[in-house]
Order: structure tokens, then sequence, then C-alpha cells
């Protein structure tokens, strides 16, 4: 209470030096390749800095996952209708991965390849979804909050996501480190 | 009787490899795996995805990337919300919150010290220059430092702000007004574009 009296905004840079790795991490495994990751990450920041008055303190983190997330999102979807405008009908099906293209080349050098090509390959949804989860951290509840989903479909989406993601490394990386007989199952 | 064996939903299966059930469902998953292969099968799935994922290095911000973010207050067009930008081109949030940009301030305030170098548009100038001096108050009543509202000035596209090197780049056409706030070491400046 007297902490929110006190509380100074803070200056721009510092906002960047904070947050920066974290969305430029998030974007770069959404995206799975550099230059859409600098690129979502860029807007992102313009999207904070055009918005700060509506800002409120406490949701920071929250606000720059969903617009990240969204922007992410926004951008497979606005490629989709791209491609199916401009190829036949039976190219649909890929689609939703979208696949990095010719960035993928360098996009090596920044993380695992076998795990972000996975990544890459999951519907786009099913991606956010994971990569919120296991790689960001958030709960089932923020999650839906951050996609706009009710938590079962997030729960589902995780689910499949992971067995698609299992299962790619599984045919790609054989050493991927097996069910341990020890694994905790209960509680 | 023999009842149909249950399996975990989809749903379950992630909830519970997550350790995300709450306890009464929790135990009886934990009692369905520890006798059910498949559906042990399926949390361990679940499990080592989340390996995997977590088992690779995180990207590592490129360089220049940080840079180009520090510069994003003065390589964005202003919306016309009023923003706070400091000697160094670094901007200072203005307010959190909107309260501090509806609370009007009557009558219509133009300073007339201060002739503006690109005459705005008459209606646009009624239309929206109150906010910016409550927000000023605002930012000085939040303690980003003392002092007042001592001089409001308008300014060019391409004019520095009298007290500090603020690099505006506007829309094409537009006109900025810079609302200064003198404090010790620094100016708080308050811009917005015209339309």
């Amino acid at each position: 209470m007297t902490d929110a009296a006190v509380w100074v905004p803070p200056t721009w840079d510092e906002v960047v030096r904070e947050h920066a790795d974290r969305v430029y991490r998030l974007a770069y495994r959404l995206s799975g390749n550099r230059a859409d990751a600098e690129d979502l990450t860029q807007e992102t920041f313009v999207r904070v800095f055009k918005s700060l008055a509506e800002y409120t303190p406490g949701t920071f983190e929250g606000w720059l996952h969903r617009i990240t997330t969204n922007l992410f999102l926004d951008m497979v979807r606005r490629r989709q209708r791209i491609r199916f405008d401009a190829l036949p009908d039976d190219a649909g099906d890929r689609l939703a991965s979208n696949s990095a293209g010719p960035e993928q080349a360098y996009a090596e050098l920044h993380l695992d390849p076998e795990v972000q090509q996975a990544l890459d390959e999951l519907p786009a949804d099913f991606r956010a979804a994971v990569v919120l989860c296991d790689l960001e951290g958030l709960s089932y509840e923020e999650i839906a909050a951050t996609l706009g989903i009710k938590v079962g479909t997030v729960r589902s989406r995780i689910h499949r996501g992971r067995v698609l993601l299992r299962e790619a490394l599984a045919h790609r990386a054989p050493g991927v480190r097996p069910a341990e007989p020890g694994i905790e199952v209960q509680a | 009787m023999n009842l149909p064996v249950q399996h975990l939903s989809d749903e379950a299966v992630a909830a519970f490899a997550d350790g995300a059930l709450g306890n009464g469902a929790r135990a009886r998953a934990a009692r369905h795996v520890a006798d059910c292969p498949e559906c042990a099968h399926a949390v361990a799935v679940q499990r080592e995805a989340v390996w995997a994922l977590r088992a690779a290095p995180a990207p590592t911000l490129p360089g220049g990337l940080l840079e180009r973010l520090r510069a994003v207050p003065t390589t964005t067009p202003l919306s016309g919300r009023p923003i706070a930008v400091d000697d160094d081109g670094a901007a200072v949030f203005p307010a959190f919150g909107t309260a501090a940009f509806v609370e009007p301030v009557a009558p219509p305030v133009v300073p007339p010290a201060a002739p503006p170098v690109v005459p705005p548009a008459p209606a646009e100038r009624r239309s929206r220059p109150y906010g910016l001096l409550t927000a000023a108050a605002a930012v000085v009543a939040l303690g980003a430092v003392g002092g007042t509202v001592a001089s409001t000035s308008s300014a060019g596209p391409s004019t520095p702000a009298p007290n500090g090197p603020v690099r505006m780049q506007p829309a094409g056409g537009s006109t900025v007004e810079l609302f200064v706030a003198p404090t010790a070491g620094t100016a708080a400046v308050f811009a917005r574009t015209g339309r």
C-alpha cells in the first residue's frame, strides 16, 4: 500500500533491460527463427511504448507474454492467408506449422536444432500453449488468459503438442532422455 | 462385476504430469496410473517432451537488437498519448493507469507565451491539450523528481527540446508539442503529435 504510494515508474531503458531477454526468448521459441523473433520483439516493445498509459503495475510480464504471443499468432494467420491465396487446396495441412523458411539456416546458432524444429512443426496454437507452459512456466490459467481460450482447451493443446513433440524427437533424436524407472507419478 | 477401464483423459494426463490436478483428482489419477501401463506411458511422454524442451539452451539476444529497443521512443511515431523522455532520449513513464489523463482541466489552456512554430489546426488544439499538463503534474507528483511545469514550448518535428537532446520523429507532416518540466539535472518532456 505504501509501496504503491512511493512506486516510481521505471524508465524506458530499465524496461528494455529488464524484459528484452524474456521477450526475445519467447518470440524465438514461437517463431523458430531469428529474423521473425527480432521483428516480434521489436513490435512488442513498440506496442508497449504506445500503450504505456494503459499499463497498470503488477502485470508487466503477463502483458508482454500476451502481446508477443498474439503478435506471433497474427503473423502466422497472416501468412496462412497469403499462402492459401497463392497455393492449391491440398497445401493447407502444413501451413499452420509456419515453417521458418531460409532463416532456419542460421536459427540453429541459438537453439537446439532438433528441439526447435520439432517445435516449429507443431501447429501454431499448440506451439504457443506448449511454449508458454513448458518454457515460460505459465500456469494453465495464465495461458488461458493469454490466449483467450478455456483452461480445458489449454490442457488439451498442451497434451497434444507434447505428444507430437515427443514423437518428432523420438524420430530425430534418439538421445532424448528416456522415462526413468523412479519417475514420480504420485502427487 | 467388471467395470470397463476408465483411462485418464488427455487433459488429465497433461495436468497430472504437471502436478496441476486438485488433491482428489490427483490421488485418483495416481492410483490409476500405478496400475495402467497405457496411462503411465502417456504421462511419461508428457514429461519427456517437457524435459527435451527445457534442456534446450535459451536463445540469446542478438547484438544490435537491444539498442534498437532502447531507441523505440525515438523511432516510434507518437500516437497522441503523452510520454516523457529524459536527457538521454529514454522515455520516462508518464503515469500508470488512465486516471492521470482523463481528469479534465478547464478552461482550455493554450499557453500564450509559446506560439507554435507550426500552428496546429484549431480543432485539434481544442480537442486534446489538457491531459498533457495533467500528466506532467502527475509525473511530478509521482516523485520522478521535484519541480513544476515551468515552461511550455512547441517545436517542429526536428527541433530539439530546450533542455535536452530529445529526438522525436513524428509521423510525416504532423506537429509535435513538447511540454517541458525542468528538474534536477534532467527534464521530463511530454510530447504529442498532431494528426
